[in-house]
């Protein structure tokens, strides 16, 4: 049976796979916080940096890359930017995300996560990020609240309160520092 | 002049304005890889401005995966006294709705009639198959679409009243044309899936159930009784014993077969190796069962197994030997 070309142990390694995957070893940890802030999810950030490894990997080992960072973050953000076209945006304003935490189907039991008894738990912390982000400035708040709990855009945000983009991202830079200032512990 | 500790307390601050200020910046759309460098740099500048983003960081994430139970905190103190019309607004609706279901009833009784022949019509059944390292596009007479992958077999039946799909082992994603008259409904795993008008995945393996949707609403049944309805990024997945559960998931990732890849969040070993053993011809078998359960996070791109097993065993302490049967993987 004739088998795929090279030898699985043939692995290419830190050194002769090029200073691109050098670099990236180097800068992993820096780009999946890069991405993070736009994914919104810590998982999907590290899927992206997966994916960037895995085009890196299969690159002809390049002898000479000028700046390897500022491929890297380029890289990058272009991923960033297809995933997000590509993911269809079920946002939690269009989309019923609620669900009971019980139901049947055809006679059967369906439970939905989390489990039941984690929920007073975790009403409680609800309330106390919910108090942080009522005790913000009223504009402040309505910014965070519209971008970062309602998941609208900060173009969306800015044409929801008729203030310009460099304010709401003023509005979320601080609002940022007030409840990380309130929250942690 | 300042003291040491209110200078170490104001650098605090001030890296934390900072990292809030690139929170806001990068979670824009137009984020560059010029603004990444530029934030490389900055992570680099004071060990205290890595500490601050990652705190920053972390309490978004908790915010994100909280937003719902956040919301429905917040709600309350906005609304305040839209609250008191809701039980006559109700007692009319049902009122309302108990004529329009009596009309219904009529209505329908006298359409029976008239739709009876449409049964006499002859259904057409086709059926398509996949071998192991197939993929197939499938284009239905009505538009409907069907992508069916490795393994996989469909016997399609349409009929005057409805279009059915009998998926057995396998895995499809189905791109509806929405015919309110004439129904879509895929049986598979022992129930039905009922599209109302959209694009969904169904993965039947014996017993066991997943459908994802990624437009529209889906309807799962079993044999009796009503089922449930699926949103858009929602999957339920009906194990072997018949428990069912409900996740929010990205359908992109679901869907990632068609494009050649496949996405994992910590799946056991195993079950790559059975799906990479659907996409290709050439078997891959694990010889030590202690790698069994090495869980897998990532997205494997669909080349070749060798190629798959030289990017895995980078990541894991895992080793492919080719024998002439299949590619063996040991521990390393």
């Amino acid at each position: 049976m004739a088998l795929a070309s090279g030898p699985p142990d043939s692995r290419p390694t830190d050194q002769d796979a090029g200073p691109l995957l050098a670099a990236f070893l180097e800068t992993r940890e820096n780009l999946v916080m890069f991405l993070a802030a736009r994914t919104r999810s810590m998982a999907t950030a590290e899927d992206l940096a997966q994916d960037l490894y895995l085009k890196i990997a299969a690159m002809e080992p390049q002898a000479e890359v000028r700046a390897p960072k500022a491929l890297l973050y380029r890289m990058a953000s272009n991923l960033m930017v297809d995933h997000m076209r590509s993911t269809q945006r079920a946002t939690r304003r269009d989309g019923q995300w609620r669900m009971d935490t019980r139901m049947t189907l055809g006679g059967l039991d369906v439970v939905s996560e989390p489990a039941a008894d984690e929920a007073l738990v975790e009403k409680e912390r609800a309330r106390l990020l919910a108090e942080a982000v009522a005790a913000l400035p009223p504009q402040m708040g309505r910014a965070f609240r519209l971008h970062k709990l309602e998941g609208r855009s900060q173009a969306e945000t800015a044409e929801a309160m008729g203030i310009s983009r460099k304010m709401v991202e003023a509005h979320i830079a601080a609002a940022v520092k007030h409840l990380v200032q309130r929250l942690r512990t | 002049m300042t003291s040491p500790m209110e200078n170490l307390v104001s650098r605090d601050s001030q890296a934390l304005a900072e990292a809030g200020a690139w929170i806001a910046r990068l979670a824009d759309e137009g984020v560059s890889g010029d603004d990444g460098l530029e934030f490389d740099a900055w992570l680099a500048a004071a060990p205290q401005n890595r500490e601050a983003y990652g705190q920053a960081l972390v309490l978004m994430m908790e915010f994100e995966a909280r937003a719902e139970a956040v919301l429905a905190e917040l709600v309350p103190a906005d609304r305040g006294q839209t609250v008191v019309p809701i039980t006559a607004a109700r007692r009319r609706t049902a009122v309302g709705a108990w004529w329009a279901g009596a009309g219904g009833v009529a209505i329908a009784a006298g359409l029976a009639v008239t739709v009876l022949p449409a049964y006499l019509a002859a259904p057409v059944v086709t059926t398509y198959a996949t071998d192991r390292g197939q993929h197939q596009h499938i284009s239905l007479a009505d538009g409907s679409k069907l992508d069916l992958d490795a393994e996989t077999r469909a016997v399609v039946t349409y009929s005057r009243g409805e279009r059915r799909i009998a998926l057995s082992d396998g895995q499809a994603i189905f791109d509806v044309t929405h015919d309110a008259n004439r129904p879509f409904v895929v049986e598979a795993a022992g129930r039905q899936v009922r599209d109302l008008g959209t694009q969904f995945d169904v993965k039947a393996q014996g017993h066991e159930l997943t459908v994802t949707v990624a437009r529209g609403r889906v309807e799962v049944a079993g044999t009796a009784g009503h089922g449930i309805d699926l949103s858009p990024g929602q999957r339920l997945a009906i194990d072997k014993t018949g428990v069912g559960r409900l996740s929010a998931v990205d359908p992109a990732e679901t869907f990632s077969w068609r494009s050649g890849r496949l996405v994992y969040r910590a799946q056991p070993l195993a079950e790559v190796v059975a799906d990479l053993n659907r996409q290709f011809v050439q078997q891959t078998e694990i010889a030590d069962p202690k790698i069994a359960d090495l869980p897998i996070t990532g997205v494997i791109v669909l080349d070749n197994p060798s190629a798959v097993m030289a990017r895995l065993s980078l990541m894991l302490p895992i080793k492919a030997v080719p024998s002439d049967r299949a590619l063996v993987l040991t521990r390393r």
